[in-house]
């Protein structure tokens, strides 16, 4: 009963007609910023957050998380039009969905991702809805040895997750972690490494850093390699797929519902792992694994499930815990703590309009963005052949108006500038921006925990391997530093 | 290869400089860690692994990505773009927005590939007061007024 009414809250929150109109614009901007590439969902919801001051805060959070999904159904669509995944999460998706495409299948092929991850975000929506609240409760007991271990847990699950170098991302997070500590000290108040600059007092703010990190950055890179993007000439028809494809589909997006959720949870790109993992699952799986890469509509199904299914799960330890676990999910922290909202244990009960307005609210979200796919796909089409020579300079101007309408204050564009050369420069040597971004945030967390621990336990690190929670946890971290290393001996030897 | 060690070596010494900057700072006890406690761990802790990316690398154990060449006109836009930004930012106050971001596009779109002259002024003009009428007028942020009053 008590669900029922939780729900009836969250929708009597997610239709007033504003929160409608924020949810459309979110997903309208998602799905345009994932046919795009050049501009990933990070860069959009870092823009967009210095546009959310004004607004109620669930009409921020709705519109945010709207652009997060909503860039996920876009990306697949270039994907399987033109080999180009908007963003990484949508990688796999090129592999069968383009062959799909080039045998005149793109109709089914884009029907079956737009509704299997239909399915799955709700699927997601639902298992974030049952499960937040659980861990919110569990979480109440944490101390601040709990939250350490948690940071530092999660920080090297990220690390570990990487696709490029461990000890890079490593490097990444620490470097992350220093920038945090600028500006004043989160117990005390002194002022540390600020130099006398009024803007470094407050430390590194999140949207010039992640602007320029993700928004500058890659649209140098791609300015190094200007070339001309063909799109793939097809016309679309049939976009239901047929009875056939659902046969087939149906176990895939299934499967990959469930699993995308649960590695949402985890740290790191959750939905770009989420994707990786049910394609090779759903190979594994295959009567005809062979066949994959040649077209076979399961390719699509199952990663085009998991990667919504994980934008959903990834939502849980920020809202139940307090931690963020990916580069957009500091951002969305980054959002709440503007209007002065808390994420943690205490959340839910303290918001419940909020956090049960979120949830019904990405309901709305997925069917608007089924209506939104489906029918407007030859004009997401169109957008896509909008020369990059006009879009560059574009995506650049909201990225210097984002950051000054923050403060009115010209040196974080200079920071955004800074962040955005220094990124192009570490990714080209191999350094990837996200573990910096998540450091930087969970930065004053860490601090604090860290110090209130020593305090509670007299200067003695026991206290981190006494308690349970926080044992389990260490180990965990111990693990994932040490497995690698393991694992490279072993191919060594063999 | 010769990239990581140059990475690891600037790493090392910004490890350094971390380490001297807090030493300013009171560090406290381990009982009770104070301002300098969480910077000099993450000097060392960068440090640490400063030495790791080292040792990898010269063992041949961490195989570097290999970027793709840059050319010059490549280099020449990201240059341009960089340069103009930066003078959005020194412009932006004193010029007022609506003539600073007509130059941004103006210049941006003629840097990144040439255009004709009537299509770039065309959507410079175009982006400029679209752009201040969805801010200033839509989203009521506050953008700045030049000495021209515009």
């Amino acid at each position: 009963m008590d669900l029922l009414t939780n729900i009836g809250l969250g929708f009597s929150v997610a239709l007033t007609p504003i929160n409608l109109l924020f949810c459309f614009l979110g997903t309208l901007v998602g799905t345009l910023v994932g046919v795009l590439p050049g501009l990933g969902p990070v860069g959009a919801v870092a823009f967009l957050l210095s546009l959310t001051f004004k607004m109620e805060p669930a009409s921020a959070i709705i519109m945010l998380a709207g652009i997060y999904y909503g860039a996920m159904y876009g990306g697949s669509t270039t994907s399987i039009l033109v080999n180009i995944p908007g963003e990484t999460a949508s990688v796999v998706t090129c592999l069968d969905g383009y062959q799909m495409a080039r045998q005149g299948r793109a109709g089914a092929a884009l029907g079956i991702s737009a509704f299997g991850s239909f399915i799955a975000g709700t699927v997601g929506v639902i298992g974030l809805m049952f499960l937040a609240p659980l861990l919110g409760r569990a979480a109440l007991s944490f101390g601040p040895p709990e939250y350490f271990a948690l940071t530092l847990t999660g920080l090297t699950l990220v690390a570990y997750l990487t696709q490029g170098s461990m000890i890079k991302a490593l490097i990444m997070a620490t470097l992350g972690l220093l920038a945090g500590t600028v500006g004043m000290d989160p117990i005390s108040g002194e002022e540390r490494f600020a130099y006398g600059t009024l803007t470094l007092r407050d430390g590194f703010g999140l949207v010039p850093v992640a602007m320029g990190l993700f928004g500058v950055a890659e649209v140098i890179e791609n300015l190094a390699y200007l070339g001309s993007q063909s799109v793939y000439e097809t016309k679309i028809k049939g976009l239901l797929p047929n009875l056939q494809d659902w046969k087939d589909s149906a176990k895939p997006i299934a499967r990959g519902s469930v699993l995308g959720f649960f590695l949402g949870i985890l740290p790191g790109p959750g939905p770009v792992i989420a994707s990786f993992v049910a394609y090779a699952m759903e190979k594994r799986l295959s009567p005809y694994p062979e066949k994959f890469g040649t077209g076979v509509i399961e390719g699509v199904a199952g990663p085009e499930a998991a990667n919504n299914a994980a934008t959903a799960g990834s939502f849980i330890p920020l809202l139940s815990l307090g931690i963020p676990t990916s580069a957009i999910m500091a951002l969305f922290m980054g959002a709440l703590m503007i209007h002065g909202i808390q994420p943690g244990p205490l959340f839910i009960a303290k918001y419940p309009e909020l956090f049960w307005g979120f949830i019904a609210s990405m309901y709305v979200g997925n069917a608007m963005l089924l209506v939104l796919n489906l029918p407007l796909i030859g004009m997401w089409v169109r957008v896509l052949k909008t020369p990059y020579v006009i879009l560059c300079p574009l995506i650049l101007l909201f990225c210097l108006i984002g950051v000054y309408s923050l403060n009115a204050n010209v040196v974080e564009i200079t920071i955004m500038l800074a962040f955005g050369i220094g990124g192009f420069i570490l990714r080209r040597v191999g350094f990837e921006g996200a573990p910096f971004i998540l450091a930087l945030v969970l930065g004053p967390i860490m601090e604090t925990s860290l110090r209130q621990s020593l305090l509670i336990s007299r200067g003695n690190f026991g206290i981190f391997v006494t308690r349970p929670i926080c044992a389990v946890l260490i180990a965990l971290t111990v693990a994932f530093l040490v497995w690698p290393v393991i694992g490279r001996k072993k191919k060594r030897e063999s | 290869m010769r990239s990581n060690i140059v990475v690891a070596t600037i790493l090392l010494a910004l490890a350094g400089y971390v380490f001297l900057a807090a030493s300013a700072l009171p560090f406290g006890t381990l009982r009770v860690p104070q301002t300098a406690f969480f910077p000099k761990t993450l000097a060392l802790l960068l440090a640490v692994l400063s030495l790791v990316l080292l040792a990898e690398t010269l063992t041949g154990n961490e195989t570097p990505r290999r970027s793709e060449r840059i050319d010059t006109s490549g280099w020449f836009r990201i240059g341009a773009t960089l340069v103009t930004m930066a003078g959005f930012a020194l412009a932006l106050e004193p010029l007022g927005y609506l003539v600073t971001t007509f130059l941004l596009m103006v210049l941006l779109l003629r840097a990144i590939e040439a255009q004709s002259w009537r299509k770039v002024i065309a959507i410079a003009l175009a982006t400029a007061l679209i752009s201040y009428a969805i801010f200033a007028w839509l989203l009521g942020v506050p953008l700045p007024v030049g000495v021209l009053g515009l």
